[in-house]
């Protein structure tokens, strides 16, 4: 398994140190991203990656690097801090910013409408998050997530349940 | 009563339907006597004095679209650096918008906003969730006035009641889920017109590849 990890977290944080070391260990393959050595700015909104440059992202930073990297891996594990029970805001942008994932086109899966896939791909996504974080709630946020990209969410867990975390992982 | 109203879309004001949504609801606040201020996340020269509204101010509401299931970034940065009110008395509402019509799409999000307030000191007034409102953008006039008036109208009653009544919210609330006709046509037909229209908006940008390209796999399917 080709495994992608992308940490906001900063990178001496003692358990995303472990847990990305267990982590590691485990597959044939992988490569983290610290984000905090990057500079990825907010979606702005703009629509170009779905209707003016389909699939590139209209803002110059350092995330492109990240959307190839989620073609060429198995499974991306995000490491995140917590605001107000959810996500941090560094990994929120860095989750919005995946809209040129998807297509403008729309169809009805389900019951409900899904941006049709841009690449053939079955994403696989899993969360580590550190503080107080809502586990239910980001467990559900994860799935409803994972359908707008086609993924399957590998759920979501506090960071201290990184061995836990990387059995259903792996 | 006055009003502080924030606007948490990333999109410049100028070319934003959550700008356009709150300068309706706004409207519609202002013609029952009461005041308002308007701040705009996406200006991040702003946000001292939107912090300052938010911390000084009783009745605060957020406008935002759906981004990914929850708040967009940009607005998450926002909130986490507000404290938590120490005095009750304060009470935050939201407008939540977004481009696909089942108004089950935001129920996530709304999970969250319900939940928020509480975080921030605050008591919850309510969210209208309003699908369907990608086209916005592309509509003037008449049309444009059609979609916003239903803001302005839920506008009135906030301004009067000072929360969102449960039968307001409920309104806006259709559909929640597509009826089985209505996925029919839009996987059948409509599909068509639909990408018809998505390519012709997208040549008038400038768009020289095929909306479903895939640039960064190398296996782009030519032609447009």
């Amino acid at each position: 398994m080709r495994l992608l990890i992308i940490n906001t977290l900063p990178k001496d944080h003692p358990m995303a140190e472990k847990a990305i070391c267990y982590l590691t260990e485990k597959v044939a393959e992988c490569r983290v991203f610290y984000t905090e050595d990057m500079e990825v700015v907010p979606c702005i909104g703009c629509n170009a990656c779905w209707l003016k440059t389909p699939g590139i992202c209209a803002v110059k930073d350092d995330y492109e690097q990240i959307l190839r990297a989620y073609l060429q891996y198995d499974v991306t594990v995000f490491i995140s801090d917590t605001t107000l029970g959810f996500v941090g805001y560094k990994m929120k942008n860095i989750i919005d910013r995946m809209l040129p994932m998807a297509t403008m086109y729309t169809r009805i899966e389900n019951g409900q409408t899904r941006h049709v896939p841009r690449y053939k791909k079955e994403f696989q996504f899993g969360l580590l998050y550190a503080g107080e974080g809502n586990q239910d709630y980001l467990s559900h946020w994860m799935s409803r997530f994972c359908l707008n990209f086609h993924g399957i969410s590998l759920g979501a867990y506090p960071i201290e349940a990184w061995k836990e975390a990387a059995v259903c992982i792996s | 009563m006055h009003f502080v109203m924030i606007s948490g879309a990333a999109r410049t004001k100028s070319k934003s339907n959550t700008a356009k949504i709150l300068a309706a609801f706004g409207a519609g606040l202002n013609s029952s006597g009461n005041t308002s201020e308007t701040w705009y996340l996406s200006d991040r020269k702003q946000w001292k004095r939107a912090k300052a509204a938010f911390e000084e101010n009783e009745n605060v509401l957020f406008a935002l679209p759906l981004y990914v299931e929850n708040v967009p970034g940009i607005m998450l940065e926002f909130l986490a650096g507000l404290s938590a009110k120490e005095q009750p008395g304060t009470q935050i509402s939201f407008l939540l918008q977004g481009g696909f019509p089942e108004v089950s799409q935001g129920r996530c999000c709304e999970e969250f906003l319900k939940m928020l307030p509480a975080q921030l000191g605050c008591a919850y007034g309510g969210t209208i969730i309003k699908g369907d409102m990608f086209g916005l953008s592309l509509m003037g006039g008449r049309l444009g006035a059609k979609l916003l008036q239903p803001f302005v109208e839920a506008g009135q009653q906030f301004g009067k009641d000072g929360y969102f009544r449960p039968e307001i919210m409920e309104s806006f609330s259709i559909p929640e889920y597509l009826s089985a006709k209505q996925i029919r046509i839009a996987n059948g037909p409509l599909r068509y017109v639909q990408r018809f229209v998505m390519r012709c908006i997208a040549k008038k940008l400038g768009c020289k590849t095929r909306l479903d390209a895939r640039p960064l796999s190398g296996i782009n399917s030519c032609g447009m």
